[in-house]
């Protein structure tokens, strides 16, 4: 029985990939599309093929999450050759803020504590990045990202240990403080970080050669660069979705969600909770790093302005709106970022208001608080968490 | 002349004295809350500011500054009170975050608002007094009438608040409230309004604050002019501890000098840094603050 | 009076008082009497107004208490020293009494003096901290806390709980005296069966949130399944 039903799946998997081969090659216009349209096929369809079994799900999540990921990378990286530049840039900068995001969504929703300055430890992996790229400027941009992810993880350390042993609003207020600091703090080391006019990258990321060979020629820099940056970001970002979604589902995870529900109780069961705790800044910090050191990646410079309170309290709103301790609300929120500025200027644009007036300046920051507030009132469990429960609502209503 | 008193120590302990008083102030205003419901109310500084806008905006009305001082404490009373019962009230009781989240909210509402409403072009209050420096033997000495003033009135705000808690019927009402809701309301005292006067007063105090801030500094009023200030109260306040007004003010005072050394004798963008080590050392050390007596949590 | 009728309290799924009804003289002593969980504390929290119930209707004098604030019921004379006492620690015993005699019309002079001289010992510690107090005091302070108000009623939520025995003692006879005059009503739950028999003129049992019993406490004394199965009064 087990026999025949491999068979039969190898043998299923197999002509679908004969087929996707064929039919690249019937409908693509030069080899080189072919090529690439037949592996993006073909990794479709077994992935597609790994995910419907509900049985794989049951017993080896971590193989069916991993074969979910490669999906939807594969999707999205093969549109990217398609997409224009600015929907490119635009789902880099969702991508990378998505980072950020999952990173104080899992810090939230997994430990029940709260920062108000992963704005300004997203700003540590931007400078971090733009600061090696600028001493080793040969260095790949994998070693810079990592640089970035250490940086942040380090200083997340320095400032959670004292964490371990506070209640939500010292530690809030005391991110709050850091947020504030952090422009002071790169004042304090402006040989390091230039300054007020912050850094530039010393070279541009270009896609590799192979890559710029599917372009015709004369496709415009703006477009094959905005589209390697998005590949980019989008990569790192479904690897670090995937670890985080193994994070949520492991021992760590559970604890966590034990230690927001009751620190006493958790304590009983033999969590130790300051470790925990730390291990959730800490995290959380390096995924703020992380996306910003892509976000130094995409603008190609760093100016320290970005990094200001603001941005922690939009991270905060972002992820709240998305849904707090769930994963596509980290996403949802890194998409609502990405468009927000387009959104405010359709509003502007449809109320007649003048764009450089008092009123539309203001407008991102008023509605982002009005949202933050209507969320946490009304639904907060944000979108996501929302949507997810009125599935499950649904579900449950159907007899049987 | 006593060198003492005009050396740079001196001046920097005047000075700082000057500054720490208004820590003090916000620290107090954020210990009025968090003791009455709990909550660290990260909108303490922009809901003063915004009552400010109202009350000193009058001043373009040709009404003059001391009535508009008074609207603007009014209308200090008015925000803290209709932001007790509109905002705050549906969140008691609900996990620890969700005041923290809808205080922020309200706190990128607020200064939105009154950007769009009053621009961030910084709006120079009339300064009653002279911020000159004293001169002793032609040297400067660390205090103006403006400094005397703000110690003055700084002082005054604690004293008021500190008779008011501890001698009237009102006090012992809305301390009973913080430290045992259920037990006030079963001999009879009305909670709610008791919750709502501890929000009311605390944003009265931090209105008199603003109004300091926005006079002394050369920034003027702002819609983010309470954005420093308060971190520095915070931090005061979290030193401390939140559940001790005297903390609140002591430390608010001991910080305001420490920093005033620090931006003399090193660099003014060290005064932060400084501010941020004093809290994460302390907080290690105590993490419920130097001046609460004791913690018990309950499971 | 107090007139309570077909009173049901529920917290989620869990049945805390189911289809209550009594009447509570005035002037007497009605002790409520049950083991842990029978619903005696839900009983006094739900007549102060702290549970909502979810069926049934309280009634003082004619008056319904349903869906009153407690803040307003105390002000109609209800007083209620709770389970634990409520005394606060953090308050001298002479603030305590203050907090009580906000809503009494009498000078607060005159009745700080009325309790210190029902309950001398709290005189002698007038200026200390009441955390500093032993159990005993602590009972005294919560009851004249109470009769501080002046109120019609009152309910003692276990006034016995973690006494020795001669101050459990004491402290009968002087509820006991306080009704000598006929002018307050007092409701008195109690897992001490034994001592509460004796000063009550009328006796509740509750069992699982139902009454079992509803009678003179003489004849609920005197009943020897009573005693066995609700009361725990083995001799």
């Amino acid at each position: 029985m087990a026999a025949s039903a491999t068979t039969r799946r190898a043998a299923v998997g197999a002509s679908t990939g004969v087929l996707a081969v064929v039919l690249s090659f019937a409908f693509a216009s030069s080899t080189r599309v072919a090529v690439a349209l037949s592996l993006f096929l073909v990794i479709l369809i077994k992935g597609m093929v790994l995910l419907t079994s509900a049985q794989l799900r049951a017993t080896h999540p971590v193989i069916a999450r991993a074969a979910l990921t490669v999906v939807v990378i594969d999707v999205v990286l093969f549109a990217t050759y398609f997409f224009p530049a600015n929907t490119n840039s635009n789902l880099a900068i969702g991508a990378a803020m998505s980072i950020v995001l999952l990173g104080l969504s899992f810090l939230t929703g997994a430990s029940g504590q709260i920062s108000l300055g992963n704005g300004a430890f997203m700003g540590v992996g931007a400078f971090a990045m733009a600061i090696w790229a600028n001493h080793h400027a040969t260095s790949p941009i994998a070693v810079g990202l990592l640089v970035a992810v250490v940086s942040g993880a380090a200083m997340g350390l320095l400032l959670g240990l004292p964490a371990t042993r506070l209640r939500g609003p010292y530690l809030a207020g005391m991110t709050l403080a850091f947020a504030v600091a952090f422009s002071a703090i790169l004042s304090s080391f402006n040989s390091w970080t230039g300054g007020d006019s912050g850094l530039q990258l010393p070279t541009a990321a270009t896609p590799p050669q192979w890559l710029l060979n599917f372009f015709g020629p004369g496709t415009s820099l703006l477009t094959t660069n905005s589209m390697w940056t998005a590949d980019i970001a989008i990569f790192v970002a479904g690897i670090a979705f995937f670890f985080m979604a193994n994070l949520f589902a492991s021992r760590t995870g559970r604890a966590m969600r034990l230690i927001r529900d009751n620190d006493v109780a958790a304590e009983l069961v033999g969590v130790s909770l300051p470790r925990t705790r730390v291990v959730a800044f800490v995290v959380s910090s390096a995924y703020a790093a992380l996306g910003g050191s892509l976000t130094t990646l995409i603008d190609n410079a760093v100016s320290p302005s970005t990094y200001s309170f603001a941005l922690s309290i939009t991270i905060l709103s972002l992820v709240v709106i998305g849904g707090i301790g769930t994963i596509p609300g980290a996403l949802i929120g890194g998409i609502i970022f990405a468009y927000s500025n387009s959104v405010i200027t359709w509003i502007t644009n449809q109320t007649g208001l003048n764009p450089q007036g008092n009123l539309a300046s203001q407008l991102n920051g008023i509605i982002f608080g009005v949202l933050l507030i209507a969320t946490m009132l009304f639904a907060p469990m944000g979108i996501a968490g929302t949507v997810r429960h009125l599935r499950h609502r649904r579900r449950r209503r159907v007899p049987g | 002349m006593d060198p003492i008193l005009t050396s740079r120590i001196m001046s920097d302990v005047l000075g700082g004295l000057t500054n720490g008083v208004v820590y003090g102030l916000v620290a107090l205003s954020l210990v009025l809350v968090w003791r009455s419901t709990g909550i660290l109310n990260f909108a303490q500084g922009a809901m003063p500011m915004f009552a400010t806008y109202v009350g000193m905006g009058l001043l373009s009305y040709h009404l003059s500054y001391w009535p508009c001082v008074a609207i603007s404490i009014v209308a200090g009373f008015a925000v803290g009170g209709v932001t007790e019962r509109v905002l705050v009230r549906g969140l008691y009781g609900k996990p620890e975050i969700n005041p923290i989240v809808v205080m922020v909210g309200f706190l990128i509402v607020l200064e939105g608002a009154a950007a769009a409403i009053w621009s961030t072009k910084p709006r120079g209050l009339p300064n009653p007094f002279s911020s000159i420096d004293y001169q002793i033997g032609g040297k400067p000495f660390g205090l103006s009438d403006f400094s005397v003033f703000e110690i003055i009135t700084a002082v005054a705000v604690m004293v008021i608040i500190a008779s008011l808690f501890r001698f009237t019927k009102l006090g012992l009402q809305l301390r009973a409230s913080a430290l045992s809701p259920e037990v006030s309301r079963l001999l009879g005292v009305r909670v709610g309004r008791m919750l709502t006067l501890g929000w009311m007063l605390s944003t009265g105090v931090g209105t008199v604050t603003t109004i300091l801030v926005a006079s002394n500094y050369f920034t003027g009023l702002t819609p983010q002019v309470m954005d420093g200030v308060f971190a520095f109260g915070f931090i005061a306040a979290a030193v401390g501890g939140l559940d001790s007004p005297v903390g609140a003010i002591i430390s608010g005072i001991s910080i305001g000098i420490i920093l005033q050394f620090v931006g003399d004798y090193f660099n003014s963008n060290d005064i932060i840094l400084v501010a941020l080590l004093i809290l994460v050392v302390s907080l290690m050390v105590r993490p419920n603050g130097l001046f609460t007596r004791s913690s018990v949590r309950r499971v | 009076m107090i007139t309570i009728e077909h009173l049901s309290v529920s917290f989620g799924a869990v049945q805390a008082l189911r289809d209550v009804s009594m009447e509570v003289a005035t002037g007497k002593i009605t002790a409520v009497l049950g083991s842990n969980g029978a619903g005696k504390t839900t009983l006094l929290r739900t007549i102060s107004g702290l549970e909502e119930p979810t069926t049934g209707s309280i009634d003082l004098d004619g008056k319904s208490l349903l869906r009153e604030r407690p803040e307003n019921i105390a002000r109609l004379g209800v007083g209620h020293v709770p389970e634990g006492r409520g005394v606060i620690g953090e308050f001298t015993v002479e603030e305590n009494l203050r907090l009580g005699a906000m809503i009494s019309t009498t000078p607060l002079r005159a009745g700080l003096d009325e309790q210190y001289e029902r309950f001398p010992v709290l005189g002698e510690r007038r200026k200390q901290h009441a955390a500093k107090l032993s159990g005993g005091e602590r009972q005294m302070l919560a009851m004249a806390r109470a009769l501080i108000a002046r109120p019609t009623v009152l309910l003692l939520d276990e006034p016995s709980l973690g006494l020795a025995p001669l101050i459990t003692a004491q402290l009968m006879r002087a509820i006991h005296d306080l009704c000598s005059t006929g002018s307050l009503t007092v409701i008195l739950v109690e897992q001490n069966a034994s001592s509460a028999l004796r000063i009550a003129d009328h006796a509740v049992v509750l069992h699982l949130g139902s009454v079992v019993a509803n009678d003179t406490a003489d004849l609920v004394a005197a009943d020897e399944k009573l005693r066995q199965y609700y009361l725990g009064m083995v001799e």
